[in-house]
């Protein structure tokens, strides 16, 4: 064995790879647009919001309170306050619990960064017996000074006190002139409920600050009980498991096919025998694995890079555990030996890519079983079954990605085992792929089948 | 020191025996020609010296190492199943090859021009595989063979399917290597080429070795004792020629003029002289050595015109016609 040889062959098989249209276009240039969107799409809601937006909203109070509460709420810091409650919350529900978003939040100083500066609404009251159509008309005429007319509301009699006999209270109706952007009206509408709210507990002689704590009940995790307590996950890490899992799947078809693919393609186009005069079968089988893995770890790099840059990008990188990508990396490299021996040994056996496919199904089908395995593995990820198919080449690899990835994971001396079990089975298969490559490269002919396949890993 | 040694060597393909106990020895600097119909086993002969293939049984040693696969980077091969990355660029793919046979990149992109043009593919390094005829893929590949100047060039068919411009070609670039010090290996189903290029034949026919000879012996040994005549004017009277005492036979050809054939020790550049004398010739010749005749006269025994020897005939002319429409 050559390493300069391997090398070279390792060298070509890349570079063949990557520089095929198809390969830059379908795995490339995607994701990269995909990665542009998402750590631009933030920043263009900002942009759109990035002017701060000043106007007149008119009110037509009957009550005589809710104008007064609504002053203090549609105020610029009463907005900014209830845009960061709003943040907070989503970002709790993402996390799962208060705790992760807590942590979310620590990237995330300034939710204005990612709503934009909070709007300067005036409030105008009109007298209780204001004409309607006439304030219809104001808020569609021009503007007579640099505040233009944003909403007109008409709060209902009872929108304070019930009227005797009556469950519900009163609400208010909302006009705004065309062309209004969405955001100014919830904004209106958010700062209006808190007004009515206010006006409400107000006429009722309660105190605001002591009926919002008496209705807020922090979320907290829950604690797994085990020999080791642990905050159990949910939200986004509900489906980390099957990101890796995912990703584990598709880098390692990316480079096994590839392969294959490149092998068939060499005999079939007949330049195998002159690469056998220069490098013996299993310097060439080497290579051509090297430079697939090459590939497919550059494949899984962007993906994952994508991943990170998104997760940054929505402040949310505090949810991935570095260590996952470690193993993910170690887990790759032994179900890539594994399979691509397989479609290697494929390739080398067929004569076209046609006669492959007959092959090739049921070892995408052991690809595809942890796969769809996935969901009750990563729902029990310490029941028996789970913890089996961990130790069972060659879907152990993928068992235990899910296993960690989930909110329980494996203890370490399971997952060294199966690491072990893995590297041993891709040892096994190697071996038999490098038999099978030798005697298939030159052998033309009947397609084989497994049984041919088996007879050669034999003879030679 | 040999080049090349096979000793007893026999390879089976299940029931079908396709090299059976052949022994061959390639001295060094030789030119060498492994001639016979195809499917007579040459190819599995050369994959063999290559170590592409492994002999059931007999040894074999290749630049004094037990297997090609030690020598690999002093050898040159073209062989009989060619094939190119069709995506590749010319320059790309020759240099990646010679960078495979221990040559730097530097030495390899300074060679790869020169050599194209020797074969008449000038400016094409940066032309994509697939964009050439598969005649110049043909040169390409023969470039790729010697572009790492090896000790032991190994043709495994190397004009099948050419143009004459390109066989011209091919044959002063086997020759420039012979020159450097090279051993050539060819094989050939046209035995026309053999005898213009080797110093050496090696027949098989059906796995086995008929025949392994020097041309200079072969072409005393077969010295085909037959002169062509064409008269000068068709109506000429021939009969003279008949009674002359040189003369066994004379037959009238198809196309026009005759051939004849000398008794034994007739010396024939006397009898050209005489018959000239008796009948003026519009074409006078005496008859080559042809391989092909050779071959059916071991092959067929005796040499008469029986049914296997036409049978035999008909196919070797069969491969060169195949090979002249492809």
């Amino acid at each position: 064995m050559s390493p300069r040889k391997i090398t070279l062959v390792a060298g070509r098989e890349f570079m063949a790879a990557v520089t095929n249209k198809g390969f830059v276009i379908g795995l490339l240039i995607m994701p990269v647009m995909f990665a542009v969107l998402f750590a631009a799409l933030p920043r263009l809601m900002t942009a759109s919001a990035r002017d701060r937006v000043r106007g007149e909203v008119a009110i037509i109070d009957p009550t005589g309170r809710v104008a007064p509460a609504l002053r203090d709420a549609i105020s610029p810091s009463a907005i900014e306050a209830r845009r960061t409650r709003t943040l907070n919350r989503a970002l709790d529900a993402v996390a799962g619990n208060a705790d992760g978003g807590e942590a979310l939040r620590n990237g995330q100083p300034d939710p204005t960064r990612l709503t934009g500066p909070a709007p300067e609404l005036h409030l105008v009251e009109r007298s209780a017996g204001a004409d309607l159509a006439e304030e219809k008309r104001w808020l569609t005429a021009p503007p007579a000074g640099d505040l233009r007319p944003l909403a007109l509301v008409v709060v209902k009699p009872n929108a304070v006190v019930r009227a005797p006999g009556q469950k519900a209270y009163g609400s208010y109706d909302l006009f705004v002139p065309p062309n209004t952007g969405e955001r100014i009206e919830n904004e209106v509408r958010d700062a209006l409920r808190d007004g009515i709210v206010t006006a409400r507990l107000a006429a009722r002689q309660l105190d605001v600050a002591e009926v919002e704590a008496m209705t807020a009940v922090p979320r907290l995790p829950s604690i797994t009980v085990g020999p080791v307590e642990r905050q159990t996950s949910v939200g986004f890490n509900r489906f980390v498991p099957f990101v890796f899992a995912g990703l584990l799947v598709f880098g390692v078809m990316i480079g096994a096919q590839t392969l294959m693919t490149s092998t068939v393609e060499e005999k079939s186009s007949r330049v195998i025998e002159v690469l056998l005069s220069a490098v013996s079968p299993l310097e060439l089988m080497a290579g051509k694995v090297l430079g697939q893995m090459a590939v497919s770890l550059l494949v899984l790099a962007i993906y994952v890079g994508i991943g990170v840059l998104m997760l940054t990008s929505f402040a949310m990188i505090g949810l991935l555990d570095p260590w996952l990508i470690l193993y993910l990396v170690i887990f790759f490299l032994i179900t890539y030996f594994f399979y691509a021996s397989a479609f290697g040994a494929i390739g080398a056996a067929v004569n076209e890519m046609r006669e492959a496919q007959a092959l090739v199904t049921p070892v995408m089908l052991v690809l595809m079983v942890p796969w769809l395995l996935a969901a009750p593995v990563a729902r029990e990820p310490n029941s028996t079954f789970a913890i089996a198919l961990s130790f069972i080449p060659p879907v152990n690899t993928l068992a235990m990605m899910i296993r960690m990835a989930s909110s329980s994971p494996p203890p370490w001396w399971q997952v060294w085992i199966t690491i072990g079990i893995g590297l041993a089975a891709a040892c096994f298969a190697t071996w038999m792929a490098a038999k099978i490559f030798r005697v298939g490269l030159l052998m033309y002919g009947k397609p084989p089948n497994f049984a041919t396949l088996l007879r050669w890993a034999r003879q030679a | 020191m040999n080049a090349i040694e096979l000793r007893d060597v026999r390879k089976t393909f299940g029931a079908h025996v396709a090299v059976d106990g052949v022994s061959l020895t390639v001295p060094r600097g030789a030119v060498y020609g492994v001639i016979g119909p195809s499917g007579a086993g040459k190819t599995t002969c050369i994959r063999m010296i290559m170590s592409i293939l492994f002999p059931d049984s007999g040894t074999l040693s290749v630049l004094g190492r037990a297997s090609a696969l030690e020598a690999k980077d002093r050898i040159g091969y073209l062989p009989e199943e060619r094939g190119v990355y069709r995506k590749m660029r010319v320059g790309a793919f020759l240099t990646y090859l010679a960078q495979l046979k221990g040559v730097s990149r530097e030495t390899a992109d300074a060679r790869v021009p020169d050599l194209l043009e020797r074969v008449g593919l000038r400016g094409t390094e940066r032309t994509p595989c697939d964009e050439l005829s598969k005649g110049m893929l043909q040169r390409v590949q023969f470039v790729g063979a010697v572009l790492h100047e090896p000790e032991l060039l190994i043709l495994d068919e190397p004009f099948s399917g050419l143009d004459p411009v390109s066989v011209r070609l091919l044959r002063e670039q086997v020759q420039r290597a012979h020159a450097r010090g090279a051993t050539i290996l060819l094989s050939t189903h046209i035995m026309a080429y053999a005898e213009e290029m080797c110093d050496h034949v090696f027949m098989i026919h059906e796995g086995r070795k008929v025949l392994d000879q020097p041309m200079a012996g072969l072409r005393r040994q077969f010295d085909p004792r037959r002169i062509l005549f064409e008269p000068l004017r068709a109506e000429a009277e021939v009969a003279g020629i008949a009674a002359m005492p040189d003369v066994s036979r004379l037959e009238a050809e198809p196309g026009g003029g005759y051939t004849i054939t000398l008794v034994e020790g007739a010396e024939p550049s006397l009898a050209v002289a005489r018959i000239a004398a008796v009948v003026p010739p519009a074409r006078i010749e005496i008859a080559r050595l042809r391989l092909e005749d050779v071959f059916i006269r071991i092959v067929a025994g005796g040499g008469g015109l029986d049914e296997a020897a036409a049978a035999l005939r008909s196919r070797l002319q069969a491969g060169t016609a195949q090979e002249a429409r492809a």
